[in-house]
């Protein structure tokens, strides 16, 4: 099949401004862009540069933008996308080195910065640590991450706020949260739940869709919060807007944003800066009314968020299971 | 620019990470350079698990014998004695390090079978075990603090009065080469499997290491023994794990047959790799198989195992070759995969240059002689990786050490600025090495005669003159990956050489090794390696007894 | 064509003119809407962030109720539909949890066989009513608009909840605009990201960053206003435009919800569809449609 690849290129000797290039290549139906990329480059245009290795996305080199969103070129199969004009653009949120190589150093700085490394509480035993396999099967999710960028690529969070550590690196710190063998998960999630940490991520599932490994960044740092949560880290707004939210949801069934708003935003100067929005918003007739309007099934669905709790699962701790060991 | 350190690890996949890591716990400044960041390296390909008797009932003279049996008596004893009995402790550390390996029902490590494993020692996490790995050796070096190097492509070794000083490299990322000056260096820069067209490993799989240590004066071995791993996918030649077969799959003929009851009635799927891609290659030969291809039948294993256990086969060969192995059988072959051989090491990884140390793939020590187990190959990694390391770390204790010269960096400089001008006569590096894969495959491949290693060896002398003429069409400096392919080239050309050479001399069949023309094992005369030094007219042979300690060779059979 | 009507809490709270431009759009359309007044709060993914298993409860509970009505839900906001579509990919697939899931739901003798199907209006306008008798029923076409779609997160992503069965429903708003006579901005870079809303409380100047952010890019892309299936983006786009870093510099940009849109074009008058009710001024608009009409 013929292909046409449109690619945003950049050489920072030559011109610093990217620019785009059209290729024109005729391919077999089976290959994946990365085939397409390296026939480029080896039979058009050798200046082409693009990281590349294992062709099987298991190595994360060959993150890029196709058609507007991240993805490995080596998983993408021509075949199952629009073949009119394929546009291959760097990663986002990353500067460019040159055409399709990003400077991946901040990505891997954030990374280095959450202590990527097991903190066991104590020496190791003289066998294996002994622990529930399902502990480590769900690892298994976590640990398939490659560091390929795509989902700080495409994280929207990140693209207005720096600071915010990403999507890779708090997928890796649930990585070491969730496994039972590592001790500092309070210092983690406290680390965690300041800025940058988890109340910076805008729930989009940016970082979800893109994944090439399913990893599913988004649900681990949702998984964050709400172990922050049940260990007491409740005094920031990020916490007191769930426990407001189901509070409200138990109390009527339903929502209601002002007083969401109310009751998540911290001091009174907070609340300023949100009150010309809520009286323009009175102006034109849209605040809520007064006492909230309350669902039928009010009672039986706070029964619901009652009960489903007591049977939230607990998690496992090598330290925390051999303290208690110890008491009893 | 010189920097300066201790040691020096040339690669950051599991080898070279782990030797990095306990140099520096000997308490010298080690440096870690690599042409890619350490978590893309190949490491993270190895899919099934890492053997350990860790097992009741299980001892390291079992797993000792076995690796011995998988050899095919090539693989030196003491070496691999010390593998089987340190497997155990190497295992622990990983799983205390944070490897998140499967469990049993009460919690304990969980096994799976393996090929020519007499028990159930493979330790895994599902199939992604070689990644699972990788991250947790990174995530100890990031915690080790240690200088990394990361995407600087070493070119060459520097010695000074026949000991290794250093290295030079080039920083990708600027273009500028520099000098590495190292007491010790330790080459783990992995496989050379680009060599092959088609192969199972990934494009950075070029041979860089062991080609600039054999140019440095550093002896190859065992080059002749070059494994094909039984089950590639069709198509694009990505690996499905031998962990599939572990679990229970079956490999069938175009009749539906299961036609390694032929060639391995007891093991039947699960006998030696060399065993099984050689049962497989007959079948395809003799015109019972399908598109060149045999078939891996997982269906009865079930989409809940098939899932927990195998998911990434699953969707490797569900994006690859639009096979659902739940549902059909994928049609698989014989693919290369693994070099036996490498540079020759003893038990500590010191090479037969001062000051060069080698371990992992890019070494032989020799442990897995003529044909290596499944999951032997990561268990090689941590354990010669920290032997080369430590010992590498002593040596450079008690040095004073030389400079790499500035002189060496401007001659390299020119070396390469002359590769850069050479003119453009229409020779592509890409054309070369699809030439070179594509002849070692056909006459290097899992059957080999006379005829056709001759044949290969005029090619590759063709090939090598047309790389005098191969140009570099990219002028840039900054990520010039042209560059780098040709650089890469030259180190496959000369690797290539060494394996049609050795593979030409070794007149009988062992392990990996099948000469159709001389079709049985040779005790009498072949039992001993062949090893390699570079002469600019062509390697000099020469050879060396296998180390047997306690198991002579038997009547092989699975 | 009957549907388990399930408005959701910002309809009836924060944007009643959706709820209002909704009811008119749905009678003209054709389109019989059972309300389900019982029907709590799908928890925008606040729930689920606190406790996964109470969010699929409470989903479940809606689900069950429009199958004792026999109907599939229809719902008007990108994020309830999400949420919902989330838990059905957790309940429906698997006996085991659903039989837990229903545990809960006895109480009030409800029960979830997981069958019931949810849909957005833009899906049920492009799947069951179809975009042709979309088109027949448009008496004063939005011609000269530009009208820049606005998705929502939650409607396109995680495309494999949303979309199981890859009908392309990423698309569908540019097919619905064009239907209503319109021209989509195709070159909208903004239309599948995020508004910004769910930062709001945790990092203002992020959430406003993010509306900024699409609103610069629907300007840049010559966009007249937004049309939005989803009502707590227009919370964001509407509501916080004037406290963005671009506000005040460029031009207001109006937000519409969908079914306004839509009631524009089938030829409902805009105080019906409350287009008064909006932060940003829809004059613009309405001068636009005026003319075209």
């Amino acid at each position: 099949m013929d292909i046409k690849l449109k690619v945003r290129r950049q050489n920072p000797e030559a011109d610093d401004k990217p620019f785009w290039k059209d290729y024109a290549v005729e391919v077999p139906e089976y290959y994946t862009l990365l085939d397409a990329l390296l026939k480029v480059r080896e039979e058009v245009d050798e200046t082409l540069a693009l990281r590349c290795s294992c062709r099987s996305h298991i190595c994360g080199s060959c993150g890029m933008r196709v058609n507007g969103h991240a993805a490995l070129a080596c998983k993408t199969k021509l075949s199952d996308i629009d073949q009119g004009a394929v546009t291959v653009e760097p990663m986002g949120n990353m500067p460019v080195i040159r055409d399709l190589v990003v400077d991946l150093e901040p990505f891997w700085n954030k990374l280095y910065s959450i202590k990527p490394y097991l903190q066991p509480a104590t020496d190791p035993p003289e066998r294996e640590y002994v622990v529930p396999n399902d502990t480590m099967f769900h690892l298994d999710g976590v640990v398939n991450c490659i560091m390929c960028g795509a989902c700080v690529s495409d994280c929207e969070s990140l693209s207005v706020n720096p600071i915010f550590i990403g999507p890779t690196a708090l997928a890796k710190e649930y990585r070491f949260v969730a496994d039972p063998r590592d001790a500092a998960d309070r210092e983690r999630l406290t680390q965690m739940n300041g800025p940058g940490g988890v109340w910076d991520c805008t729930h989009c599932f940016q970082c979800v869709e893109v994944c090439p490994k399913d990893v599913a960044p988004m649900e681990r740092i949702m998984a964050m919060r709400r172990m922050m949560m049940d260990m007491g880290m409740e005094q920031n707004n990020g916490a007191k807007r769930a426990n407001a939210f189901m509070d409200l949801v138990g109390s009527y069934g339903r929502l209601d944003e002002t007083r969401l708003l109310m009751r998540s935003v911290s001091g009174l100067g907070e609340l300023m800066s949100f009150s010309k929005v809520g009286l323009r918003a009175l102006w034109k007739g849209k605040l809520p009314p007064l006492r909230p309007h309350r669902i039928a099934g009010a009672p039986a669905v706070r029964r619901i968020l009652e009960r489903a709790r007591n049977q939230r699962p607990r998690r496992f701790k090598v330290h925390q299971a051999q303290e208690e060991g110890v008491r009893a | 620019m010189i920097y300066r350190h201790d040691v020096l690890v040339v690669g950051a996949g599991l080898a070279g990470m782990r030797a990095a890591i306990a140099a520096q716990q000997h308490g010298v400044d080690v440096a870690i350079v690599s042409k890619v960041y350490p978590v893309r390296s190949h490491s993270n390909a190895a899919q099934g698990g890492i053997n350990a008797s860790l097992g009741e009932g299980d001892t390291w003279e079992s797993h000792a014998y076995d690796t011995v049996k998988g050899s095919d008596y090539l693989g030196d004893q003491d070496a691999i004695e010390i593998l089987a009995r340190e497997a155990p402790q190497a295992v622990l550390e990983l799983e205390h390090w944070g490897v998140n390996f499967s469990r049993d029902e009460t919690g304990h490590l969980g096994t799976r079978n393996f090929g020519g494993a007499s028990q159930a020692r493979t330790y895994f996490v599902a199939d992604i075990t070689g990644q699972a790995l990788l991250q947790i050796m990174f995530e100890q070096l990031v915690h080790s603090g240690l200088k990394m190097y990361n995407e600087w492509f070493v070119t060459s070794l520097v010695l000074s009065e026949n000991r290794v000083v250093g290295v030079l490299a080039i920083d990708m990322r600027s273009g500028q080469l520099h000098g590495i000056t190292a007491k010790s260096v330790v080459i783990a820069s992995g496989g050379m499997g680009r060599v092959f067209e088609p192969s199972t490993n990934a494009l950075i799989c070029t041979g860089d290491g062991m080609a600039i240590a054999y140019r440095a004066g550093a002896q190859l071995m065992d080059m002749e023994m070059m494994q094909y791993h039984p089950t590639t996918l069709k198509g694009s030649g990505a690996l499905l794990t031998e962990g599939a077969r572990g679990e229970g799959a079956y490999l069938l003929n175009a009749a539906g047959d299961r036609f390694m009851k032929t060639s391995a009635p007891n093991k039947m799927e699960l006998a030696s790799r060399d065993v099984v891609s050689r049962a497989e290659q007959t079948e395809i030969n003799e015109g019972r198989g399908v598109d060149g291809c045999v078939f891996l039948d997982c269906r009865h294993l079930g989409r809940d195992l098939i899932m927990t256990k195998l998911g990434q086969i699953h969707e490797l060969a569900l994006e690859l070759a639009g096979v659902d192995i739940v549902k059909d059988p994928v049609p698989v072959r014989p693919g290369f995969h693994y070099p036996m051989g490498g540079i020759k090491t003893d038990v500590f990884g010191e090479t037969s240059v001062p000051g060069l140390y080698a371990a992992g793939e890019a070494a032989c020590v020799s442990i897995h002689g003529g044909n290596r187990l499944g999951a032997n190959s990561l268990l090689d990694t941590v354990i010669y990786g920290r032997r080369a390391g430590e010992a590498a770390a002593e040596a450079a204790a008690n040095l004073a050490g030389e400079d790499v010269s500035d002189s060496a960096v401007r001659d390299e400089e020119r070396r390469i600025q002359d590769l850069v001008d050479r003119p453009d006569r229409g020779q592509f590096a890409a054309k070369v090495r699809w030439d070179m894969g594509i002849g070692m495959v056909t006459n290097c491949g899992v059957f080999r005669e006379q005829k056709g290693l001759e044949a290969c060896g005029d090619l590759l002398h063709d090939l090598k003159e047309r790389y005098t003429q191969v140009h570099v069409g990219d002028k840039g400096r900054v990520f010039n990956t042209n560059l780098l392919s040709v650089l890469e080239l030259r180190n496959m050309l000369d690797l290539a050489e060494a394996v049609q050479v050795t593979a030409l001399t070794r007149t009988e069949s062992r392990g990996a090794h099948t000469r159709t023309d001389y079709p049985e094992r040779d005790d009498e005369h072949w039992l001993r390696h062949i090893l390699l030094e570079y002469r600019d007219e062509g390697p000099a042979v020469s050879y060396r007894p296998v180390t047997i300690t306690q198991w002579e060779p038997q009547v092989r059979t699975y | 064509m009957k549907y388990a009507f399930y408005p959701g809490c910002v309809a009836k709270g924060g944007t009643p003119e959706l709820y209002q431009a909704m009811t008119a759009v749905g009678e003209k359309l054709g389109l019989e809407l059972h309300e389900l007044t019982g029907a709590a709060c799908t928890g925008a993914g606040v729930i689920t962030e606190r406790d996964p298993f109470a969010g699929d409860v409470v989903n479940s509970r809606t689900f069950a109720m429009a199958e004792q009505l026999g109907l599939p839900v229809m719902t008007i906001c990108s994020t309830c539909t999400g949420v919902m579509m989330g838990v059905k990919g957790r309940v429906d697939a698997h006996d085991d949890y659903r039989e837990r899931v229903n545990q809960l739901l006895a109480d009030e003798d409800l029960h979830y066989s997981g069958q019931t199907d949810v849909k957005h209006l833009l899906w049920v306008l492009v799947e069951d009513l179809g975009l042709d008798k979309l088109k027949a029923m448009v008496v004063n076409p939005l011609q000269g608009m530009r009208l820049a779609p606005f998705y929502g997160c939650y409607v396109v992503r995680p495309s494999k909840d949303v979309d199981p069965l890859r009908l392309g429903r990423m698309g569908y708003l540019e097919k619905v605009i064009e239907a209503l006579g319109a021209e989509p901005v195709e070159e909208y870079r903004g239309k599948d990201k995020c508004c910004g809303f769910p930062l709001l409380e945790t990092n203002r100047r992020g959430s406003l960053a993010l509306t900024g952010k699409r609103l610069a890019e629907a300007r840049d892309a010559g966009a007249d206003a937004l049309v939005t299936p989803c009502p707590l983006c227009h919370l964001n786009l509407d509501g916080q435009q004037p406290e963005t870093p671009e506000a005040g510099r460029v031009d207001a940009m109006p937000v519409m919800h969908l079914p306004q849109a839509i009631g524009l074009a089938i030829g409902i008058t805009p105080e019906r569809l409350g287009l008064h009710r909006h932060i940003i001024d829809t004059k613009k608009i309405l001068a636009k449609v005026a003319v075209a009409g």
